[in-house]
């Protein structure tokens, strides 16, 4: 394959400084907004729907997106789309189910959820899959972003008399030191306005390219024409060929990969929450999928495609040969003069720092969360008595941190990474190997009442064994459900190997959670056992030792599946022994089965669901600083409101997407029609401005 | 002229295991009263979500068709 170096001019490279440079001081802006870790990690739970939807673009098409999907154009057509149009059918799920959940139980990452509804050793398994996975996925972009940028730099750079040779690890620093910057001092609120920026500068760059291309082929009639027919079809072959088929990608893209970006992706979790409201966060989900993905999808892959049109129309003029991951390079290197090629690459940096910035936010709040106050608390011994404030300043700080080590952590993760001949390699083999068993966990714990701590923590040992045992048996494991797909010796079943691990994980948890009973009737059996405490630890070193067995694949396939099947037994009885499982509580508000409730627990009180007006008022300081609002009792009857009713009070100007915004709750009525009382804190959060008109509006 | 398991098989597989997915979803929401249809908002948002599906099936059989016949 052929490889390209030294695209960048002069005038690109000052194009993408500047465009560094402004982004990093517009994202460092907005730490002003950040008074606490809620402010810092999610924005305040205070912005308009149309900013998440256009933040979300940004960062869904981040990183690996543009290279990864003009490659697939370039060697499919048409078809590369299909993976930004499959992700429709679990929206009711997660509209109505994992959102609400998330947004009302208050959880601040997932494995937070595993404790509430099953039991803290589930959220430390959990917290080290979810880790695992972000930091890898963390460590993905910034190795695609390195290689995007080195083939644009000469061997070496002069400053000053000093030539500086250009590496990948270098180009990787300077890249993560710029994102870890204002991702560290802006927070949520930098991400989703720098992403605000970052997504309509894409968009616009993307279609910029496509417009270009189609006129430079000779137009729309001619684009279509080049292209052979099987490049036409909006869906790859059903089950050929084994690097890019239909029925493989069906299953990990759009099963798996959905509900993983639907509920695993904490990064588009902190954005959604960050919605003023729940209705508010499945408008933008819905405009996302309806329009933006569809949009999107013509935006990455179109280079592709009219990187295809090209070697059929001048094969000279780009070879057919080309690195597919350098073909977006390549293409709008053609098709571009040089202002406008420096203004695409700048786009290309703006999908690419989104994904890593809000990985990077995501990380850090999963640290802070599961694994600093875990500790935090566990070592709570001080004396000192410490004021609100205090604490919350240390959190600010140590999230800061946090945000600082986990971008050198993704710096580190790269070199691993970088020995995959492709990125979409190693983005694949993350995807498919870390996704199914939080998915299944999460879905079944969301929507299945029954499913138990026994059968979540077997889900996650069990069928993560399984999935380790079809890595190295596809042949054998994989092919019965692999629909034909031609096994490749290299990389065999890189696709439909996500149904059988979705498969597997499925199969492990929902066997487990049906046996609830002979478990139950087996640990009272071994209860009245003399030495019961003794055995079960020793069953808890058996499973140890069965992991490693599976992990250090220490004998044969037979031996192997009969430990799994050993240690997943074993698993379901020492959860059951151990874990104390009470429905009631973990239950109440924590599946869809119980939104009501979780709205209840989320209020405090009864909900009030009573539809209302939006009124508009002037503010005034009240003297004291207790959170609530009075308005007047005319204004109450209009939203239909009542005392301690959950309201959202928000700068009129719309412009502002709820920038200016505070929850909080109503107060005692008062006679002043027009005019709602704030406290201190209210001004100081939102940041309200003397003289501007505020919107209130009755949540629940 | 593509053939059938590149161009209409796909298609009638992804809407048949996908609906699957998708009406077990609007079952299990409606079910659990999740959705709840006293409220207007929902009964709006459950139009939505129909919608949805058949917006993306008119999609791509538009696709299909023109990569095939035009």
């Amino acid at each position: 394959m052929e490889s390209l170096h030294g695209l960048g001019t002069a005038a690109d490279w000052v194009v993408m400084l500047v465009y560094f440079f402004g982004i990093m001081l517009f994202g460092s802006y907005f730490a002003k907004y950040n008074r606490s870790t809620n402010d810092f990690f999610f924005g305040g739970r205070r912005f308009a729907w149309w900013l998440i939807t256009v933040s979300i673009v940004a960062t869904g098409v981040g990183s690996h997106s543009f290279v990864k999907y003009s490659a697939k154009g370039f060697e499919h057509g048409i078809s590369s789309t299909m993976t930004y149009m499959n992700d429709w059918f679990f929206m009711p799920f997660f509209l109505f189910g994992w959102l609400p959940i998330v947004v009302y139980t208050k959880i601040r990452s997932i494995p937070e959820y595993f404790e509430k509804r099953f039991s803290p050793v589930a959220r430390r398994v959990a917290t080290v899959f979810q880790l695992l996975y972000m930091v890898g996925y963390l460590g993905i972009g910034l190795l695609t972003l390195g290689k995007v940028f080195t083939p644009l730099l000469p061997a070496t750079i002069d400053i000053f008399g000093l030539s500086i040779p250009v590496t990948l690890m270098g180009v990787i620093i300077v890249v993560a030191a710029v994102t870890g910057t204002y991702t560290t001092f802006g927070g949520q609120t930098a991400v989703i306005f720098t992403d605000l920026i970052q997504g309509l500068i894409l968009l616009f760059a993307g279609f910029l390219i496509f417009l270009m291309g189609i006129s430079y082929v000779g137009g729309l009639d001619a684009f279509w024409h080049l292209l052979p027919p099987d490049w036409r079809l909006p869906l790859a072959d059903f089950n050929t060929p084994p690097d890019f088929n239909f029925v493989g990608i069906f299953w990990q893209d759009g099963v798996a990969g959905s509900v993983g970006f639907l509920f695993m992706n904490m990064g588009l979790l902190m954005r959604f929450m960050s919605a003023k409201s729940v209705d508010e966060g499945r408008k933008a989900a819905v405009f996302n999928v309806l329009f933006m993905l569809p949009l999107s999808a013509i935006v990455v892959g179109n280079a592709g495609w009219i990187g295809k049109a090209l070697t059929e129309m001048v094969p000279s003029q780009l070879n057919s040969n080309v690195n597919p991951d350098e073909i977006f390079v390549a293409v709008t290197h053609i098709i571009s003069t040089k202002g406008v090629f420096g203004f695409v690459i700048a786009a290309l940096t703006a999908t690419l720092l989104s994904t890593v910035d809000s990985l990077i936010n995501a990380i850090a709040a999963v640290y802070m969360n599961d694994v600093h106050h875990p500790i935090k608390n566990y070592f709570k011994k001080s004396k000192k008595v410490r004021t609100a404030e205090q604490d919350a300043k240390e959190e600010l700080a140590a999230a800061r941190i946090a945000s600082i080590v986990i971008t050198a952590l993704g710096i580190i993760a790269t070199i691993p990474f970088s020995k995959y001949p492709t990125v979409y390699e190693a983005h694949g083999y993350f995807h498919s190997t870390l996704t199914p068993p939080l998915v299944i966990a999460i879905f079944l714990g969301v929507f299945w009442k029954k499913f138990t701590p026994a059968g979540v923590l077997a889900t996650f040992l069990g069928g993560s064994s399984l999935m380790i045992l079809g890595a190295r048996y596809p042949g054998i494991l994989i092919s019965p459900v692999a629909h034909g797909t031609p096994m490749d010796p290299v990389h065999p079943f890189s696709y439909i190997s996500a149904l059988y691990n979705t498969l597997a994980c499925l199969g492990v948890g929902v066997l487990v959670t049906y046996t609830f009973k002979w478990q139950k009737k087996i640990v009272e059996k071994i209860r009245k056992a003399n030495s019961h405490d003794i055995g079960m630890k020793i069953s808890i070193g058996a499973i140890v030792v069965s992991l490693l067995m599976v992990w250090f694949n220490i004998g044969t396939l037979p031996l192997l599946l009969i430990t799994t099947l050993i240690m997943t037994i074993l698993v379901s009885l020492t959860s059951q022994y151990y874990i104390k499982f009470n429905p009631d509580v973990h239950l109440d508000g924590l599946t869809a089965w119980s939104i009501h409730r979780a709205k209840e627990i989320f209020k405090g009180s009864k909900i009030n669901e009573r539809e209302g007006e939006i009124i508009k008022a002037h503010w005034r300081l009240r003297k004291d600083n207790e959170d609530y609002i009075s308005v007047s009792k005319e204004n109450m009857k209009k939203m239909h409101a009542e005392v301690g009713d959950l309201v959202y009070i928000c700068d009129a100007r719309k412009y502002l997407g709820g920038l200016k915004s505070v929850h909080t709750k109503f107060g005692e009525p008062h006679d002043e029609p027009g005019i709602v009382y704030i406290g201190e804190e209210h001004k100081l959060s939102a940041l309200f401005q003397e003289g501007k008109i505020l919107t209130v509006e009755k949540e629940m | 002229m593509p053939s059938f398991t590149h161009s209409w098989l796909p298609f009638i597989y992804l809407y048949f295991f996908g609906g699957l997915f998708f009406f077990g979803g609007m079952i299990i929401i409606h079910k659990s009263n999740s959705l709840d249809l006293r409220l207007k908002k929902n009964r709006w948002w459950r139009k939505v979500l129909y919608f949805g599906y058949f917006y993306f099936l008119i999609i791509h059989s538009i696709l299909i068709i023109a990569a095939l016949y035009w």
